[in-house]
């Protein structure tokens, strides 16, 4: 019996010069974090309001299984949906907001206001319940967008973005809460583009660029691909980085960090000594790091690999 | 929660998001300051005019004249002499009044037209008719006689006390252009404030476009209904005090409230009210920057239509005014106020009605579907060309 909740098949929206999504075809399972994962402007919105109905994809279809009887958007007393572009009143107590919102998605006042309560002394801002938004920094405020998306209890939570505007600290509480929520049973699709916190939750993951998929599936599957390299981080003296000829042997991919700072990535089969024999001929190194690719380097990998031509950009 | 509760959830959250019972007393006691400043001002002025005013009166005037203007002004007379130096003295202080005979009858001097001049040729013109009667022999009571005007008695046949129904037309007219207003100024900053604060992506997500702006119409309706209803009372309370003030007592307001009128023009407010509001939430959707959309203008619209709509008053039978009492965007006041002034037939009523509750409905899944598509619409405003082309989009 298939668990898949959400099916995108083959979806194309343009806009009025920008072809924005391209052919994306994805599904989700029922229960697990899916990260829908790309840089800014990658279309990774557009998928996600094409899903939630917000706009129509120009082609493809998407179909829903969170209730038997329907393939269409499912009722919003089932969907949970933090939009990328936040906005709240921000002239109204923060409780009454909540409370409405929950109730126009199909909750009890009581139950909402519960649930609000319950909500905002985990995320620390009981106290403020009743003050207007605008009197809550945009930290706090980020923090009631998020409760409201979540605070009915979804079969199926959309968070767009559910790290951006927060500090270290909060960015790991959101962490916890995420996985709280999966516990609870809830089915999770995340768009974001910090993946080092993304690949900490996420249980497989589409990678896309440019409005087309980079990559689709586990995340172990993607480390176990394209993950198979060293990545090597070297710091120059003098804040300059010295010629660097073009084709040093065996190096994927050599990206220049920073005025000071290069990233060179070999393929993991080639010898640590032969690495280090190639990194000696390289003047001015004042530091050398190592580690195994993590998901940002393997994506900055694929993005290199995959960059469309320009025939592709209407 | 199925849609009509949902929908009743948007109408309670709009409805206490603008009436502010507080507000709304604010207003009352700013207008209540303003009558009673009118009120006692008045008094005031009209209190300072039962004084005698001074005018000053030249020798050759002559005795009965200078008795008759001595009744009303405080009189001062001056000779020949002091002419010159008291015209200088008005010139140079700019007040005063001197009243002196010319060679074609009176002459009154002073610096610009005085209050008094309606007074002075009050006495002077009948100090000239007794002049007259004399040099005519006749006698006042003649004279009367000569002058009065045909007798002319009415007789109206319509039952209906028509002065009565005439006011209650207008009011009502006005209680539709006040709650236009009060609509105008609510969809037009609740939507585009809406749009601003980013929070129309969550509630599209949350419920239907159109169970939402169901809402919306019908929770602003209701606000502008409160405002109306308030001032109602209001006004009925200080119209009974002043009818109490005046000895005319409380009876005297009860003509006023005809029942077959005020039902009539409620169910045309009401439906009229409900169009507007859902034009102006059509146009406040395509609308991103309110201070800068050359679409504002197009909120004014509706008060020019209500405005129209007292041009029925002038011949409720023309064609015109029969146009106008059927045309949807001018029959909420139009029809009302025909059916006021003139027979009509159930069904014109009916029609009519009928006419502008459709035109209500199409309104307002007109608006849905142009919030629907515009929500995500910022930065630069869509012309009219991409709003049509929005709306038969998939």
């Amino acid at each position: 019996m298939s668990t898949k909740v959400l099916e995108v098949n083959n979806i194309n929206k343009k806009f009025k010069t920008v072809h924005a999504v391209k052919d994306v075809s994805f599904s989700v399972e029922k229960g697990e974090i899916f990260a829908f994962l790309g840089p800014n402007g990658a279309g990774k919105t557009t998928t996600l309001r094409i899903m939630m109905d917000i706009i129509h994809a120009d082609s493809g279809s998407v179909r829903w299984n969170l209730h038997n009887n329907s393939e269409n958007i499912p009722l919003p007393s089932m969907l949970g949906y933090l939009p990328e572009e936040r906005g709240l009143y921000l002239d109204l107590p923060v409780i009454k907001t909540l409370v409405y919102l929950a109730k126009i998605r199909g909750m009890k006042g009581f139950d909402a206001k519960q649930e609000a309560m319950k909500w905002m002394e985990r995320l620390d801002i009981a106290d403020r319940a009743k003050e207007k938004l605008q009197a809550l920094s945009k930290g706090n405020q980020q923090k009631v967008q998020f409760i409201s998306a979540i605070l009915h209890k979804p079969k199926f939570a959309v968070l767009d973005e559910p790290f951006s505007g927060f500090d270290p600290v909060n960015q790991e509480m959101f962490i916890d809460i995420i996985q709280d929520l999966k516990k609870q049973g809830t089915t999770i699709l995340l768009s974001a583009h910090q993946m080092q916190l993304v690949e900490r939750v996420a249980d497989r993951i589409f990678l896309i660029d440019q409005g087309r998929e980079i990559f689709y599936g586990k995340l172990s599957d993607i480390y176990n691909q394209h993950g198979n390299q060293y990545t090597i981080q070297l710091t120059f003296n003098n804040g300059e980085i010295p010629h660097i000829p073009q084709n040093i042997s065996d190096a994927e991919n050599i990206i220049k960090e920073s005025n000071d700072r290069l990233k060179i990535i070999f393929r993991k089969d080639i010898s640590l000594q032969k690495i280090m024999t190639t990194l000696s001929g390289i003047d001015g190194i004042m530091n050398i790091k190592t580690h195994n690719s993590n998901l940002h380097d393997i994506f900055l990998n694929l993005v290199k690999r995959e960059k469309p031509t320009q025939t592709d950009l209407l | 929660m199925n849609t009509l509760q949902k929908i009743l959830t948007v109408t309670i959250w709009e409805y206490q998001r603008f009436f502010k019972i507080k507000n709304e007393l604010i207003g009352i006691v700013v207008m209540i300051v303003m009558a009673a400043i009118g009120f006692f001002g008045t008094i005031y002025l009209l209190s300072e005019n039962d004084e005698k005013q001074s005018v000053m009166v030249h020798q050759n005037l002559g005795n009965a004249i200078t008795e008759k203007l001595s009744d009303t002004f405080e009189v001062k007379i001056i000779n020949a002499d002091e002419k010159e130096n008291k015209i200088h003295q008005i010139n140079e202080s700019r007040e005063g009044v001197l009243i002196e005979r010319s060679e074609n009858g009176f002459l009154v001097t002073s610096w610009k037209e005085p209050g008094q001049l309606d007074k002075i040729r009050e006495i002077l013109n009948n100090y000239a008719l007794d002049n007259n009667l004399v040099l005519y022999d006749l006698s006042r009571s003649d004279f009367e006689q000569i002058t009065q005007t045909a007798p002319l008695e009415t007789q109206y046949l319509r039952e209906d006390s028509e002065r009565q129904r005439n006011t209650v037309a207008f009011i009502f007219s006005g209680f539709l252009l006040m709650a236009i207003f009060q609509g105008f100024a609510y969809q037009f900053t609740g939507i585009t404030g809406e749009k601003q604060q980013k929070i129309t992506e969550q509630i599209v997500s949350a419920i239907k476009p159109q169970m939402w702006m169901d809402g919306k119409i019908l929770g602003i309706t209701l606000t502008g209904l409160s405002s109306v209803v308030t001032y109602t009372i209001i006004g009925v309370l200080g119209g009974t005090l002043y009818f109490q003030f005046t000895g005319a007592g409380i009876s005297s307001i009860l003509p006023y409230l005809h029942l077959p009128t005020i039902l009539l023009y409620l169910v045309f407010t009401l439906a009229g009210i409900l169009m507007w509001n859902s034009f102006f939430a059509a146009i406040a959707s395509i609308i991103t920057d309110p201070n800068n959309s050359g679409k504002s203008s197009l909120m004014f619209l509706p008060t020019l239509f209500a405005l129209l709509s007292f041009l029925v008053a002038r011949d409720p039978d023309s064609a015109g005014a029969i146009f106008l009492s059927w045309f949807p965007l001018t029959s909420a006041s139009a029809m009302p106020m025909r059916w006021v002034m003139t027979d009509l037939l159930w069904y014109e009523t009916a029609g009519s009605w009928l006419v502008l509750s459709l035109t209500f409905y199409f309104f307002r899944i007109l608006a849905a579907r142009i919030f629907r598509v515009s929500i995500l619409i910022s930065g630069k405003e869509p012309t009219w060309q991409e709003v049509f082309g929005m709306l038969f989009s998939k």
